[in-house]
């Protein structure tokens, strides 16, 4: 079928081929110093020796446990912006576009942005000690990194999957509220008996679809805390992209990716079935 | 500004406000005050960005104590960081390399989809659902995942350092091929068999009925496309050494672990490469939104 040609082509180099290399890569080990290193057979000893590295179960842990925190939150705030931005309220789109417009700025400006201002005498700092509060390390603390880095993806996240609500929501709209309002049904039950489950199928495409990215969370990572400190930020990308380029690692890198992948791959399932729920 | 989406069932409520019991109108005035205070809490920082591109880079953090109006309101304007970043720090080389290969990107990635989407949408064959799961699911896992085995069968091949090298990866995108198939299949049938029965091709059929009745979502996949690419950091930290042929996101992350260019900078070169996505997102945000949130409701 010359219409599916190339589409099967580019997803056989761009993703089958570099899959398949990297799950036939993770079974062998590397053996010797630089250009006289072979590869040799080694069964699943990769996947053992990281499934035994207390630092890879650290960071699949911490990977798994930044998701579950981070996109509820995000989702549950964006969905409170939305809900806001949908109610009559004078000036509503200009309100709309101040929060829209940091999901314009790329995530590696976004990392910059509260890299800078978090920094130990950035403006943050500056305003909590006006309130009357200490200063605080943020990036350099490792009890306060991780939650730094999250505060980097949401000030660029919640707008962008806000928009994606609104869309929801004024689908929602209307007929129903005019219907609950003639009622006399309060606000906030309005929002819990119609709302909410009319919006299901949205919120959890977002939700998953924020999962899918938030998993493979690298730039700020790599670029403000190089997964430190003590390891505090590593999630799995980083862990893959470390130890591929900076330990000269390739198997294990390959071995941590395919990880990773897999895990890709059964949300990214969710995600379709859910896409294509109501055909 | 983003009124577009605004359903019509909501403006004409407005002016019935005015009469409402003062409880109505108090929770209007809480919900605006909140309203306005998200708002501030987004898009403070961008100011302070905006604001510090247009000062002397050292200003940055040192007007910050003591803490005042000045702390964001710049006591110099210059345009100094501007000028740096055009000149000396050739960013507006990168910013062009990010142009093309997003550009190049979407047109490729266009020509791939449309009829990849066609065929699993309007033609007849065994085995079509399989291949289009496999074309959406395999293109929706994020290309991070597979990234770092991807760079290795790219250097192999030469492509880095290149621009195909940069274009490739993108061009496939799983949310394209989705919206574009539920798109054509709301194209009613009768229209191509009396195509069909006219003599045109299927090639035609494609370019000249179903092309042209989904152009909202041939907009949404563009901007899908090219947003994806705009953004791209980890594959072009993989793939390209050469500076001449870096694009803006790297260059600019460049700047921040290299301390002798200051915040100022920074700034302005971090708001340069937001500029192209805020007006794309500006203009499409209805069509880019709408079809995903509404896909497979049609």
């Amino acid at each position: 079928m010359l219409f599916l040609a190339p589409a099967l082509l580019a997803i056989g180099l761009l993703r089958i081929v570099p899959f398949a290399g990297a799950a036939w890569s993770t079974l062998y080990k590397r053996v010797g110093i630089g250009l006289l290193a072979e590869q040799r057979f080694a069964g699943l000893s990769n996947y053992i020796t990281l499934l035994r590295d207390p630092l890879f179960r650290g960071t699949l842990i911490r990977t798994v446990v930044f998701n579950l925190i981070l996109n509820p939150v995000q989702i549950a705030l964006a969905m409170g912006v939305a809900v806001l931005m949908t109610r009559v309220i004078p000036l509503r789109g200009l309100w709309r576009t101040a929060v829209f417009i940091p999901c314009t700025i790329p995530l590696v400006g976004s990392s910059i942005a509260w890299g800078i201002a978090l920094r130990g005498d950035g403006p943050i700092n500056g305003i909590l000690q006006a309130l009357g509060f200490g200063p605080q390390p943020f990036f350099t603390s490792p009890h306060q990194a991780l939650a730094s880095i999250m505060l980097v993806a949401s000030w660029v996240g919640i707008g962008y999957w806000m928009l994606f609500l609104i869309g929801g929501l004024n689908d929602v709209n209307g007929e129903l509220y005019e219907a609950a309002g003639i009622d006399g049904a309060k606000t906030w039950r309005i929002f819990w008996h119609i709302t909410l489950p009319m919006m299901k199928r949205p919120l959890l495409f977002v939700l998953v679809a924020d999962t899918v990215a938030n998993f493979v969370l690298f730039i700020p990572v790599q670029l403000l805390t190089n997964g430190g400190p003590q390891e505090s930020t590593t999630l799995l990308m980083f862990d893959a992209y470390r130890r591929t380029y900076n330990y000269s690692q390739p198997n294990l890198g390959a071995t941590s990716t395919l990880i990773l992948t897999l895990i890709m791959l059964v949300i990214v399932a969710i995600q379709f079935r859910l896409l294509n729920d109501e055909d | 500004m983003t009124e577009a989406t605004v359903p019509n069932s909501s403006v004409s409520r407005v002016p019935r406000v005015g009469r409402q019991h003062p409880q109505k109108i108090l929770l209007t005035v809480l919900l605006t005050v909140l309203a306005v205070l998200v708002a501030v809490a987004f898009i403070l920082p961008g100011v302070w960005m905006l604001l510090g591109s247009l000062r002397p880079g050292n200003e940055v953090i040192e007007s910050v104590s003591p803490l005042g109006w000045h702390t964001l309101f710049p006591t110099s304007w210059t345009l100094d960081n501007y000028n740096a970043l055009f000149g000396e720090l050739r960013f507006g080389r990168s910013m062009l390399n990010s142009l093309l290969v997003a550009f190049a990107s979407v047109v490729l990635g266009l020509a791939i989809s449309v009829p990849a989407a066609y065929a699993v949408s309007v033609l007849r064959f065994p085995g079509r659902e399989a291949v289009f799961t496999v074309l959406v699911v395999g293109f929706m896992i994020p290309f991070e995942a597979i990234a770092i085995p991807l760079a290795q069968v790219f250097t192999d091949w030469h492509l880095n350092n290149s621009y195909l090298g940069l274009i490739l990866p993108g061009i496939g995108n799983g949310l394209a091929i989705f919206n574009l198939r539920q798109s054509f299949r709301g194209v009613p049938r009768s229209l191509r068999e009396a195509a069909f029965i006219d003599g045109a091709s299927e090639l035609r059929i494609m370019t000249e009925i179903y092309v042209p009745l989904s152009v909202t979502t041939l907009i949404n996949s563009a901007l899908l496309i090219f947003l994806a690419q705009w953004s791209s950091y980890l594959w072009p930290l993989l793939m390209i050494s050469d500076e001449q042929r870096q694009v803006a996101p790297i260059a600019i992350a460049r700047t921040y672990t290299d301390t002798g260019v200051n915040f100022g900078q920074m700034f302005g070169g971090t708001l340069l490469i937001s500029v192209v996505p805020a007006l794309l997102l500006l203009v499409g945000q209805r069509f880019f939104a709408r079809s995903i949130a509404t896909s497979g409701e049609r």
